[in-house]
């Protein structure tokens, strides 16, 4: 394609905008975690200041600290996608590969399980666990984060299973031990980078959701996406110290995003042709 | 003969253990899906037909079909419900704009597209409260931030980005168009990647113009790429919550209260469960409604 000056130059200017709209929202809290409250606020805003760890020191210890914050997000988040994905992958691998009566009905209903409004199931879970005495516990917050990602982890494994070559059906010629063992041995490995995309999706998603969180949790497990909240109020918003929690909490999901950057473009679209995420 | 039919139940015998193996690998994921999802969603059900006030306990009791008949009377219902379709249309066709645009754009970029890609995955990794909390102070807040610093430089002023009822809807529009127009855009982007480029060739030997290669080419290349983007933005708007809920807590009033909003706060700030339950019912049909035509039409448009 020819590509005269005056065009290319459209076309940096374009990108540079889409950079600025989008890299800088995320480069200003950075700056602002390092700035004092004073210089939050100062107009014009200041470009040059001293770089202070003030806001650093403060949300990782003492008072004001995330750090049982983070340590509830690593507990819940881990634990709901290890089991999400121990429940996932035979069960994509049946909607994906096996022959049964009522393949397309089971398909459906997983596919509808994730289209439910999670407003809708938070209400139920509220009530059930009260009565039980769920509320704030590690398990009841676990159990609650499947039900958005097992449906989600199940699809996006479908998507992966069905790129398999059918050379591999083979395998069901054995009999049901060898079954198990074929899809240990001669299957998984084959969607190793399937598994791997789909665990961080599914982990991505348990460390940023909030209106569970809110609700079911408590004072003992708190997640970080609601321990935000610490350093707003009605009378006064820390803003460089929110800055700086912000940042702490996002650093894992930003590092992640960060390093899978090629998987996760790939994992958008594959998991899209079928059933899609949802957040 | 024999040996035909030996071969036969073989292979039934075969069919019989793979269906039984099927349903011991989906069995743990169909009974818990069943107990975390459609269970409580009977129960929403069964809970929107109750009264259940917790400021008016001793008023508890089955109240029937009057949750409902409540909305029909309630403005605030109404309102939520216009705000759900105007917030779920307008963030899922600006998504779609911008993004198809955008990609166009960057696919004619020969390098640096690495770059762009990475500035477009960071709001999408980001979790929705924090992208609302970000907003709501750094980005939005009078005089200090970064919308009403470049206002101000143009001299137009600084504006109550959140606290203006209309401002705070276009406002929460445009947080949650940032934070997800960069899905659209990566996925059009991977889509544009791979349209054959002979047939623009042969396109560009024939004169069309620009216009006509997008019009007759590639938009209707890439229409499963943008039916599969609409679906699933349309489900993500319509379960929106966390962002507006840290950017205005669906306020001020309830201009910014889409209908999970509402039945949050209904059920939680005003602790009205059972008017909150049937707030939700109305939403989880409206969702499944939607998801329906939508799966509809992409059938009959394969």
């Amino acid at each position: 394609m020819k590509q005269t000056i005056p065009r290319q130059l459209m076309l940096f200017t374009a990108a540079g905008l889409l950079l600025t709209v989008w890299a800088f929202p995320v480069i200003w809290g950075i700056l602002t975690s390092f700035k004092t409250e004073r210089d939050v606020l100062a107009y014009p805003p200041v470009w040059i200041f001293t770089p202070t760890l003030d806001n650093y020191r403060a949300v990782l210890s003492g008072a004001d600290s995330i750090l049982p914050n983070l340590w509830s997000s690593i507990v819940v988040s881990s634990t709901a996608t290890l089991l999400t994905m121990l429940f996932a992958v035979p069960a994509a691998y049946a909607i994906a590969r096996l022959k049964y009566p009522g393949k397309q009905t089971s398909g459906f209903y997983v596919l509808v399980t994730q289209m439910l409004p999670p407003v809708g199931l938070v209400i139920p879970y509220y009530l059930v666990l009260q009565r039980i005495g769920g509320l704030d516990t590690y398990s009841g917050l676990i159990l609650i984060f499947m039900t958005f990602s097992l449906p989600f982890a199940i699809w996006l494994m479908v998507s992966y299973f069905e790129d398999i070559p059918l050379e591999m059906e083979e395998a069901a010629l054995l009999d049901r031990a060898g079954r198990l063992r074929a899809l240990w041995y001669v299957i998984l490995p084959q969607v190793r980078g399937g598994i791997a995309v789909t665990t961080i999706f599914v982990f991505l998603n348990s460390w940023n959701e909030f209106m569970f969180s809110v609700l079911l949790g408590g004072n003992r497990v708190r997640p970080v996406t609601v321990a935000m909240f610490n350093f707003i109020s009605v009378e006064q918003t820390q803003w460089a110290r929110l800055a700086a929690a912000a940042i702490v909490a996002m650093a894992p999901v930003i590092l992640i995003g960060l390093a899978a950057q090629r998987h996760i473009v790939k994992g958008l679209t594959v998991g899209a042709v079928k059933g899609g995420g949802r957040r | 003969m024999a040996a035909a039919q030996a071969i036969d139940s073989g292979a039934l015998a075969l069919a019989r253990q793979e269906r039984r193996f099927a349903w011991y690998l989906l069995g743990p994921s169909l009974l818990l899906l069943l107990i975390t999802t459609t269970a409580p969603l009977v129960y929403l059900g069964w809970t929107s037909f109750f009264r259940l006030d917790m400021t008016m306990p001793w008023l508890s009791g089955f109240a029937g079909l009057d949750n409902y008949g409540k909305m029909l009377g309630d403005p605030r219902f109404m309102n939520s419900l216009w705000l759900t379709v105007v917030y779920t249309s307008s963030t899922v066709c600006l998504q779609i704009l911008v993004g198809l645009s955008l990609a166009m754009l960057v696919q004619q970029i020969p390098k640096g597209q690495g770059l762009l890609r990475i500035a477009a995955i960071l709001p999408i990794v980001l979790a929705p409260v924090v992208v609302g909390l970000f907003w709501r102070t750094l980005v939005l807040a009078p005089d200090v931030g970064l919308v009403d610093l470049v206002t101000r430089a143009l001299g137009l002023g600084s504006q109550n980005w959140l606290g203006d009822p209309q401002l705070a809807l276009i406002s929460v529009i445009a947080i949650h168009t940032w934070q997800w127009t960069p899905f659209a855009f990566l996925v059009f982007l991977a889509t544009l990647a791979t349209l054959p480029a002979d047939v623009y060739e042969a396109a560009r030997l024939d004169r069309a113009n620009a216009w006509q290669r997008f019009r007759y080419l590639t938009l209707p290349l890439i229409r499963p790429a943008i039916i599969m983007v609409v679906i699933m933005r349309t489900m993500t708007a319509l379960s929106a919550f966390a962002a507006i809920f840290a950017a205005t807590g669906g306020g001020p009033g309830s201009s910014t209260e889409i209908l999970n909003l509402y039945a949050y706060r209904t059920s939680f700030t005003e602790l009205n469960l059972g008017y909150g339950s049937s707030l939700a019912m109305v939403l989880l049909g409206l969702t499944l409604a939607v998801s329906y035509v939508m799966f509809k039409r992409r059938k009959a448009a394969k």
